[in-house]
């Protein structure tokens, strides 16, 4: 087999050790117990649309802050900031190690890492961060921008069509270890989301077709702060709600919608499976179809392993939806129930990126420091002072990191496993049917938590 | 959900964690001891042994033998063996942080094996 390189993630290196097993069957052992216990305490709960209400607290000190323009100028300029970096050094930096060339912390750490968990803990931060509406925005101060053309209803497919780009370029590409492809990325997407949003409108293609907004609104519903605005449009009350249960608020029903969380699931999956043995195994049982095609075989094996497996995960999903709607024996609509659902699965994808990313983020991140003397590798000295930083471990022991790791992906299943509950008791108007529902999704959940935990615990395979 | 049903589930995931954090402070390794690794690497691209383990808080010393003049880089804790054909060159380092670590020829970025700090 010829040598490929295993880049983990974006790029660079992973130190992580995998869970032990005995501490992977204790958390394993764990999430069972605890399913089944959720299960038995929640029986006869509400049901119907009181199944959904929530506790929220108003805080209205944080109104004055969301009505004023600073944080989005601020948020703003940071994103455009980012963003520039990341075309300036991914063109002009060093090309020859990814690990010097601050494009790449950028884009797959700071962005892709550290924005998504940070948003799931606090809030939407990509609102406030997102480069190409503050681009628009402050041409809109200059130029009058109309929308051009009316958007035809594609729901959010170019969306989705944006973010499995993106997860290509990360996962299967091979290149996202090159920073001037990064770049290129980045100046292209631009202008795809520019022109977007120049032709039909700003919110419209944010919404409809820019991949990041939606993820971000997804994973925004997780989070504990809430803004409710009036029907101008202008933020009325800031409120604080338990993580997670924004995820049942009333949401667009659609297959677009379903694909769109469901390829989140799988993207997430896939980074993880990739450092496998596993993966390995189908690498090399795939050798006689993509070694004919040379340097396209890689991207090839990647790309089918990676849209077999949303592919699947889709299949596994649905049906256990046809299992949720026998059991709870009422005349719904499938796309109605399958979308409703598959929110409440955004928790344990959010907990197991969290553990996925531990170290990568506390850890890789700081490699960006000592790169901040001489960004481009061209032999300046603009501080000097960091040239010497070593990364601190210091809270990537192994023991830290395990315990972080099982500690999340048993509190995201508990809170996924709660919101379902909670989404069937909705659904489906007597609380025996509403229980009743529920077996097969606990069932789908307790194996979702499962593939989290065992590829936390699987054997890391680099090289060949 | 009324709050005794809260409190049961709350204390029941409370008691997962404190018992998780403990059965992981139990098993941890207790390192502290000296540990000398002797590997010889052939041809710029393999070292025998390839896996060397060791405990946090070991003192390692490890001893390069290369056939070949050149730099073995020793990831995460970024050691180089800076290796002169034919001789020996140490490095004697604690091994503080837990991991798994690459062990590269530098110049060709071969990997060569790693150390598995536990």
């Amino acid at each position: 087999m010829p040598a490929i390189a295993i880049f983990l993630h974006g790029f660079g290196i992973k130190y992580d050790l995998p869970i032990a097993l005995w501490l992977y069957l204790y958390a394993a052992g764990g999430v069972v117990a605890i399913s089944f216990l959720l299960v038995v305490v929640f029986a006869g709960d509400k049901v119907g649309a009181k199944a959904v209400e929530y506790p929220r607290r108003a805080v209205p000190w944080l109104v004055g802050i969301a009505r004023s323009p600073w944080p989005r100028f601020i948020g703003g300029l940071v994103g455009v900031l980012a963003l520039v970096a990341v075309v300036v050094t991914g063109l002009f930096g060093v090309q020859k190690d990814p690990t010097l060339n601050p494009a790449e912390y950028i884009t797959w750490i700071y962005f892709w890492a550290a924005t998504v968990i940070l948003s799931g803990l606090v809030g939407n931060l990509w609102y406030l961060l997102n480069p190409w509406a503050a681009i628009y925005d402050a041409l809109t101060r200059f130029v009058r921008l109309g929308p051009v053309l009316k958007l035809p209803d594609v729901g959010i497919w170019p969306a989705a069509f944006f973010y499995l780009a993106f997860a290509c370029l990360e996962l299967t590409s091979g290149m996202s270890n090159r920073p001037w492809i990064v770049a290129v990325a980045a100046m292209a997407y631009t202008c795809i989301t520019l022109a977007g949003m120049i032709v039909f409108g700003r919110d419209e293609w944010l919404e409809h077709g820019e991949g990041f907004t939606v993820l971000f609104g997804i994973i925004g519903r997780f989070a504990p702060v809430e803004a409710e605005r009036d029907v101008s449009g202008r933020i009325s009350m800031v409120y604080l709600r338990p993580w997670g249960v924004g995820l049942l608020q009333p949401a667009v029903a659609g297959w677009d919608r379903v694909v769109f969380v469901i390829l989140m699931l799988s993207t997430l999956a896939f980074d993880g499976i990739l450092s496998t043995p596993a993966w390995q195994d189908f690498n090399v049982a795939l050798e006689p179809l993509w070694l004919p095609m040379g340097p396209y075989g890689f991207f090839f094996v990647r790309t089918l392993g990676l849209l077999l497996l949303t592919i699947t995960f889709l299949l596994v999903f649905v049906g256990f939806m046809q299992l949720v709607i026998f059991f709870g024996s009422r005349k719904v609509d499938l796309k109605a129930t399958v979308s409703a659902f598959a929110l409440t699965l955004v928790p344990i994808a959010l907990v197991y990126n969290a553990a996925h990313n531990y170290s990568y983020v506390l850890v890789q991140s700081q490699g960006i420091i000592p790169l901040l003397n001489d960004p481009l590798g061209k032999g300046w000295h603009l501080f000097p002072a960091v040239v010497g930083y070593q990364a601190s471990f210091a809270l990537a022991q192994a023991a830290t990191v395990w315990y972080a790791q099982v500690v999340l992906i048993v509190l995201g299943h508990v809170i996924a496993v709660y919101l379902s509950h909670l989404r069937a008791g909705e659904r489906f108007r007597s609380s025996r049917r509403a229980l009743l529902s529920q077996y097969p999704m606990l069932i789908l959940m307790i194996a979702y938590t499962m593939v989290s935990l065992s590829i936390l615990a699987a054997p890391i395979t680099r090289g060949s | 959900m009324s709050r005794a049903r809260i409190a049961i589930v709350a204390a029941v995931i409370v008691a997962f964690t404190v018992v998780g954090g403990i059965l992981i402070n139990a098993n941890r390794s207790h390192g502290g001891a000296n540990r000398t690794i002797d590997v010889t690497v052939t041809g710029a691209s393999s070292m025998t042994p390839s896996n060397l383990t060791a405990n946090q808080n070991d003192t390692v010393t490890i001893n390069v033998t290369s056939d070949t003049t050149g730099e073995v880089h020793l990831h995460g804790y970024d050691i180089h063996f800076n290796c002169t054909a034919g001789q020996v060159t140490s490095h004697t380092f604690k091994a503080v942080n837990t991991g798994h670590f690459d062990i590269e020829w530098e110049s060709t970025s071969a990997p060569l094996g790693t150390l598995v700090v536990t």
